[in-house]
C-alpha cells in the first residue's frame, strides 16, 4: 500500500448467491488505490459491477474476499455497527435520487448525520446552516424536499454529505435525475469541493460527466479494464 | 446517546401524528384492555370498601347460632325438619360455656309501624334481651336501651332505627312518643345510631328492637330466630368448638347424631364474598388479557406496515450512520408511545367510568392500579414492537435504499 493512500483495495471480490448453486460474480478481483484529494470517476456499462464497487467503497457492503482499507481501518472485517459508524464519520453520500427524508426540512435533512454522531443540537444546527449556505441554499433551509427543485434537492444532499467533514464523498450518478443545465451546476459544485481538498468518487455511465475527474476507472465484467489519469 | 434518543422520540411522535387515524384505530384494543383492568379494579375496590363497611355491623368475636348454615350446602329436606331454636337456650349456654361473655336471642318479624297518620312498612322488628347491646354493634344515639326488668316483664317499650325515627317524627323528638306495631302500642325509649345498608341491599336502620318477653306476648312465636354469643376475640375458634358441644348437649344429641344447628361467624360472609370477588376479578383478568393480546397483535401489525412503508427511509438513515440498535429503538419507541398513549386514554376514560361506578357504591380508582395499568400498556408496546423493529434493524442498507 502506497503511503498516503486514502483507500486501498486488494483482490476484492463480491459474489451474490441467488438461490441454490447459482452465483453471480459481481466483482472478480479489484486492486486499486485512491489518494486523498483525488477526483475519480468509475465508469462502466450496467452489470459491470460499478454499483457493487461503489457500495463496498461506501461501506454499505463488505467484500466476499479481499482487503479494503479506509484510512488504515480494515473495513472488510467490520460488523454492522462498525460499518454504520465508519459511514457516519468518513463517507458522504450523494445519490441519484437524492434520498432526502420527504417530511423533514432541508436543515433537518442536513443535520441527520450529526444526530447519529451524537452532536448536540446547537452545534449541529450551526454546522448545518453553514453547509447549506455553502451550497447556496441559505434562504431555503426551512423548505421540505417537495418544495425544492431537483437541483436544490441535490444541493441539500451535497450539504448533508459534507457536514461530517468526511474522508470521501461518494456520488452515484448525481446528475442522473437532473436536466443538463442543473447537472452542470452540480458538477461545478463537486469540482469546487475537490479544489477545496475533498476526495470525490463519482459513479457514472456518461462520458462527459466522467471527464470532470482527473482519473477515470473503467469496469467491465467485474474487473478493471482501464485506469487513466488525466 | 441522548441526542439519538431525542431524535427517535421526535421521529416516533411525528410518525404517529402523520398517521393519526391509523394510530387511533390500533390503539382501541389497548384502550379497551386498560379500561377493563382499571374499571374491574375500581369495582372490586369499591366492593371491598362497601363490604368492609357493611360487615362492620357484625363483630368478628360474635358467633351466631342458627338452625342452618348461612352459606351452607346442607340438604334442604334435612334442614327443614330441624327443631326451632328456643330463646331459653341462652341461659343454658351461659351456664354451660366457659368462653361466653354475653349472649342474646334474636327473633324477628316485619311489621308496619305507625305514628298518628304516618306509617313505615316492613320494619325489621327484633325481640331480644338487654344483653343485645353487648353482642351487637348497634349503639344508642338518644334515649336508652331497655332494662333486664323491662325485658323480663314484657314492657311495651321500643328502640327504633334512625330511618324509622326520621320517617315518623321528622323534626319531633321521638322519645316518649307512642307508636303502634300493628294493634299494639309501644313507647319509644331510644333511637339507634345510623348503621347504613348491608352490602347495599337492606337498611340496618329500618328496624325496631323490643323486649323478648313483649315480642313473645304480642306476636306469634313463629319466625326465624338466632342466638348471638359474644366470645373473647382471641379464642373465637376454641369458643366455637365449645359452643358446638354445648349446643349438642342442649339439643340432647347422641354421639352418632349429626348437628341439627349451625354456628356461623363473620368469616362465613367473608369467604362467601371472597368467592364472588375472585369470580369478578378472574373474569376481569381474562377480559383484560384477551383485549391486550388482541390490541398487541394490532400494534404489531401496524408496526410491520410502518417498517415496510419506511424501508427507504431506514436505508437512508442507515447509510448516514444509524446503527441497527438505533433503528431498532426508533421503531420500538414508536410502538411503546402508541401503547403508552392508548394507556393514558384508557385511564382517562376509566376515570370517568369510575365516577359512574361511584354512584352505585363509593369507590375510587387505586393509584397503584392506574400506575400498574400504564406500565402494562408500555409492556404491551415493547412486546408487540419487538418483532417489527428487529426486522427494521436487520434490513440491509443497500436493499433498503433500493426499495421503492
Amino acid at each position: 500500500m502506497t503511503p498516503g493512500a486514502l483507500i486501498s483495495l486488494k483482490g476484492v471480490t463480491k459474489v451474490y448467491e441467488i438461490g441454490e448453486d447459482q452465483k453471480v460474480h459481481a466483482l472478480r478481483g479489484i486492486d486499486a488505490e485512491i489518494t486523498a484529494g483525488d477526483y475519480i470517476s468509475i465508469m462502466g456499462p450496467s452489470g459491470s459491477g460499478k454499483s457493487t464497487l461503489m457500495n463496498i467503497i461506501g461501506c454499505l457492503d463488505t467484500p466476499t474476499e479481499g482487503i479494503y482499507r479506509l484510512e488504515g481501518e480494515m473495513v472488510h472485517e467490520m460488523d454492522d455497527n462498525q460499518l454504520a459508524s465508519i459511514r457516519n464519520r468518513k463517507i458522504g453520500f450523494v445519490f441519484q435520487t437524492f434520498n432526502l427524508l420527504p417530511r423533514s426540512t432541508a436543515l433537518r435533512n442536513v443535520e441527520l448525520p450529526l444526530i447519529y454522531a451524537g452532536v448536540p443540537v446547537d452545534e449541529r444546527r450551526e454546522k448545518a446552516e453553514d453547509a447549506l449556505k455553502k451550497v447556496g441554499l441559505g434562504d431555503r433551509m426551512d423548505h421540505k424536499p417537495n418544495e425544492l427543485s431537483g437541483g436544490q434537492c441535490q444541493r441539500v444532499a451535497i450539504a448533508r454529505a459534507l457536514i461530517t467533514n468526511p474522508s470521501i464523498i461518494l456520488a452515484d450518478e448525481p446528475t442522473g435525475n437532473l436536466d443538463s443545465k442543473t447537472g452542470v451546476e452540480i458538477m461545478q459544485i463537486l469540482v469546487s469541493l475537490q479544489e477545496a481538498g475533498n476526495t470525490i468518487v463519482l459513479v457514472t455511465h456518461e462520458q462527459y460527466i466522467a471527464e470532470h475527474a482527473n482519473r477515470v476507472i473503467k469496469l467491465l465484467d467485474g474487473l478493471i479494464s482501464d485506469d487513466t489519469s488525466n | 446517546m441522548f441526542t439519538r434518543f431525542i431524535e427517535n422520540l421526535r421521529i416516533a411522535i411525528f410518525s404517529i401524528f402523520a398517521n393519526r387515524l391509523r394510530a387511533m384505530l390500533t390503539m382501541l384494543g389497548i384502550i379497551i384492555g386498560i379500561l377493563a383492568v382499571t374499571l374491574m379494579g375500581t369495582l372490586i375496590s369499591g366492593l371491598d370498601r362497601s363490604f368492609e363497611k357493611s360487615i362492620s355491623f357484625m363483630s368478628r368475636d360474635v358467633l351466631f347460632v342458627t338452625k342452618h348454615e348461612w352459606f351452607g350446602d346442607e340438604d334442604w329436606w334435612e334442614v327443614r325438619n330441624r327443631r326451632n331454636l328456643k330463646p331459653e337456650y341462652v341461659e343454658k349456654i351461659k351456664n354451660l360455656s366457659d368462653y361466653v361473655l354475653a349472649a342474646a336471642p334474636l327473633i324477628a318479624r316485619t311489621t308496619t309501624v305507625r305514628y298518628r297518620d304516618k306509617s313505615v312498612m316492613a320494619v325489621q322488628t327484633n325481640g331480644t334481651t338487654e344483653e343485645y347491646l353487648q353482642v351487637s354493634t348497634a349503639n344508642i344515639e338518644t334515649g336508652r336501651f331497655f332494662t333486664a326488668g323491662e325485658s323480663r316483664s314484657g314492657a311495651p317499650v321500643c328502640i327504633i332505627g334512625v330511618d324509622v325515627a326520621q320517617e315518623l317524627f321528622e323534626n319531633e323528638d321521638p322519645l316518649g312518643k307512642k307508636v303502634k306495631f300493628g294493634p299494639h302500642q309501644f313507647r319509644v325509649i331510644g333511637v339507634t345510631e345510623k348503621q347504613g345498608k348491608f352490602l347495599g341491599l337492606f337498611s340496618l336502620d329500618n328496624r325496631a328492637i323490643i323486649p323478648l318477653g313483649t315480642f313473645q306476648k304480642m306476636f306469634a312465636r313463629r319466625g326465624w330466630s338466632q342466638i348471638m354469643v359474644k366470645v373473647p376475640a382471641e379464642f373465637v375458634s376454641e369458643a366455637k368448638d365449645e359452643l358446638t358441644s354445648v349446643m349438642r348437649r342442649i339439643r340432647g344429641l347422641g354421639p352418632r347424631d349429626r348437628n341439627d344447628f349451625a354456628i356461623n361467624e363473620q368469616e362465613a360472609f367473608r369467604s362467601q364474598y371472597n368467592t364472588i370477588k375472585l369470580a369478578i376479578g378472574g373474569t376481569g383478568v381474562f377480559i383484560t388479557i384477551l383485549s391486550l393480546v388482541v390490541g398487541g397483535i394490532g400494534i404489531m401489525n401496524i408496526m410491520f406496515v410502518s417498517v415496510k412503508e419506511r424501508t427507504k427511509e431506514i436505508g437512508v438513515r442507515k447509510a448516514l450512520g444509524a446503527t441497527p440498535k438505533t433503528i431498532m429503538s426508533q421503531f420500538l419507541l414508536e410502538a411503546v408511545i402508541i401503547c403508552g398513549f392508548a394507556g393514558l386514554i384508557g385511564l382517562v376514560l376509566s376515570w370517568f367510568g369510575s365516577l359512574v361506578i361511584n354512584r352505585f357504591f363509593p369507590s375510587t380508582m387505586p393509584v397503584w392500579l392506574a400506575a400498574a395499568a400504564f406500565l402494562l400498556s408500555l409492556l404491551v408496546g415493547i412486546l408487540s414492537g419487538l418483532a417489527p423493529s428487529y426486522r427494521a434493524a436487520r434490513l440491509h442498507p443497500i436493499d433498503a435504499l433500493r426499495y421503492e
